[in-house]
């Protein structure tokens, strides 16, 4: 049995049609048209004490319909789940105590308030004993450099700021397992980078078990050994990493500023996107390196500048659809 | 619960309300004319009233300063409404935004974590204005209360105050199932609130009947007003105004039993 034990888990929502203006709001008071929709279908996996999981899929897929009914916000359909023995949904308090979350768009923070004082309020919050807190506080103000802002209230920090003060926050009752949605949405380089660096930390260090969504493939890369990969709502993958990228992480995209505009005609690779001066190149580095094909570019035309893509998660799914769901 | 959770349960209150003072105090400029505005819009409806009264001399058998009474009990409670309350009405957008789900993640309960969240310094204007208020219309109508009427006055405050924050915490519940709540209370509790300044006995009787028996707005100051001033009502008994506190307390139990459900039903739908 796993830390985090999901077995056959569903969730239907039942969307209203909504109705327009003041007296549609107090018709559907008494009626309402219902549209079923399925945002998690029989996802099943389990998760060891110590693990951190990449959960992943494009938009819409149910990821954070999964993190809800993890964290005890939703109650499931069908299906069961635990967390460190208890139902998320029928303890809902008592899960709080052992599990720390961010979300990534939405701060769980005081807006108004000079950023130390929501670490003070949710130290009452969760009983968080003195030693404890300062413990803690000591810890994370030192990678995190939170004591450049702990006087400015949260509305008024950056992005990365804001994102390395809720990451504090979430951990500072000590939980065993953190749920991440979007940890580095919207952030830098620099910053994500830092962001990475701590919940590596945390979870070598702290033995926190970590389970986040993301976009951003280099965050998988990064930090995860593991992935689950949904989409419609049902688990398309889960296992390593290096099996799927080597199957499909094959293509890459070269970008390239020119001189001026000019016909490529280049081998190996499939002109996908142009834009007067910036053409996009996909390749399979199986077939032709970025070399070889930067070598073809500037033969015929003056490059300005370039770049290279790695695939994104999106375009790996549509991949995995194309070519065939056999990976496991 | 056992007394020690009640304990840490007050403990926390009061620093989440510290912390919403604190905040509101991060706007100095807001903070001074948000109190300052609302003691004047009151005093701007009583000078309204004494226009009215000044032409009339009495309106259904009350004077100038009994209708002031009237309305600065209602003032009052609706004060200590609004310091505990009034947030609730913005419910929507907590669950529009998605900043909902935070209530459920923490280890407290989501309807105490929610209503600790604002503690409205803003009520602090209606609270000088009916104080002020109150106490010129007893000097005024030469009234000298026994101990049992400052009880029924006390079981007025108290029992206006559930009776208005039950109707603000339905209106919020409303939420949970439409995802709106605001309008409702420009439209529901604001006319009701505005219609309550002035007796009971000028509306039709239907009304009367509602605010009496369904949304109990006629406990808030219309029944103990009777009471504590010595006026008769054609149908109803004098006496019903002494039971302000207890309509209140059931009122609000069953508001807040309303809000749970809609919470339950938020948790198995998400918005």
């Amino acid at each position: 049995m796993g830390i985090i034990d999901v077995n056959h888990l569903s969730k239907q929502y039942f969307i209203a049609k909504r109705q327009e203006g003041m007296w549609g709001a107090v018709r559907s008071l008494f009626h309402r048209e219902y549209i079923t929709k399925t945002a998690v279908e029989d996802v099943s996996f389990s998760i060891e004490a110590g693990e951190m999981v990449g959960y992943i899929g494009p938009n819409g897929a149910g990821k954070s319909t999964t993190i809800k009914m993890l964290t005890g916000i939703l109650v499931p359909s069908a299906g069961d789940v635990t967390v460190g023995g208890l139902v998320p949904y029928r303890e809902r308090q008592k899960n709080a105590r052992q599990i720390g979350v961010v979300f990534g768009q939405r701060s769980q923070l005081w807006w108004d308030l000079p950023t130390i004082e929501s670490f003070e309020l949710l130290k009452q919050v969760y009983a968080i004993s003195d030693q404890q807190y300062r413990k803690n506080m000591d810890t994370f103000t030192e990678i995190l450099r939170l004591d450049e802002f702990y006087q400015t209230p949260v509305r008024q920090l950056s992005l990365g700021q804001r994102m390395r003060a809720d990451i504090a926050a979430s951990l500072l009752h000590d939980p065993a397992i953190l749920f991440l949605d979007e940890p580095t949405i919207g952030l830098d380089v620099v910053a994500k980078e830092r962001m990475r660096t701590f919940i590596q930390e945390m979870n070598q260090e702290r033995g926190i078990t970590v389970i986040l969504t993301t976009h951003d493939m280099a965050d998988i890369e990064r930090l995860c050994k593991r992935m689950i990969l949904i989409d419609q709502g049902r688990v398309m993958y889960d296992g390593g990493l290096s099996k799927i990228r080597d199957r499909f992480g094959k293509s890459r995209i070269l970008i390239v500023d020119l001189e001026k505009d000019t016909q490529l005609q280049v081998q190996g690779a499939e002109l996908i996107r142009s834009e007067g001066n910036r053409k996009w190149l996909r390749f399979n580095r199986e077939e032709i390196t970025a070399a070889q094909l930067i070598q073809q570019v500037s033969i015929q035309a003056d490059i300005q500048d370039l770049s290279l893509e790695e695939p994104e998660i999106d375009s790996i799914i549509r991949q995995m659809y194309e070519e065939g769901l056999s990976v496991g | 619960m056992s007394f020690s959770s009640w304990v840490r349960g007050t403990r926390l209150y009061f620093h989440m309300v510290a912390a919403s003072i604190r905040a509101q105090m991060q706007y100095r400029y807001g903070f001074f004319m948000n109190i300052l505005g609302w003691a004047m819009s009151y005093a701007g409806t009583a000078v309204t009233m004494w226009v009215m009264l000044y032409s009339f001399q009495s309106l259904e058998g009350w004077s100038f300063w009994q209708l002031i009474f009237l309305f600065a009990l209602a003032v009052l409670s609706w004060g200590v409404c609004v310091i505990f309350f009034f947030h609730f009405r913005s419910l929507d957008q907590y669950i529009l935004n998605g900043t909902f789900d935070r209530f459920l993640v923490r280890p407290i309960h989501p309807f105490f974590h929610f209503m600790a969240m604002k503690f409205d310094v803003g009520a602090f204007g209606q609270l000088l204005f009916s104080i002020a208020a109150v106490t010129l219309a007893y000097i005024q109508l030469g009234l000298d209360w026994p101990f049992w009427k400052w009880g029924v006055f006390t079981s007025a405050v108290i029992g206006g105050t559930l009776i208005q924050g039950g109707i603000l915490v339905l209106i919020s519940a409303i939420a949970f199932w439409t995802t709106r709540s605001e309008r409702f209370y420009w439209v529901v509790m604001f006319p009701a609130k505005s219609m309550m300044n002035y007796p009971l006995s000028l509306y039709p009787r239907a009304i009367q009947w509602v605010v009496t028996f369904i949304l109990p707005f006629a406990f808030v100051n219309y029944l103990p007003a009777l009471l504590l001033l010595d006026k008769p009502h054609p149908s109803f008994s004098s006496y019903w105004g002494a039971f302000s506190f207890a309509v209140g307390l059931v009122f609000f139990s069953i508001c807040y039993q309303i809000w749970m459900m809609g919470l339950n039903r938020y948790k198995s739908a998400g918005s």
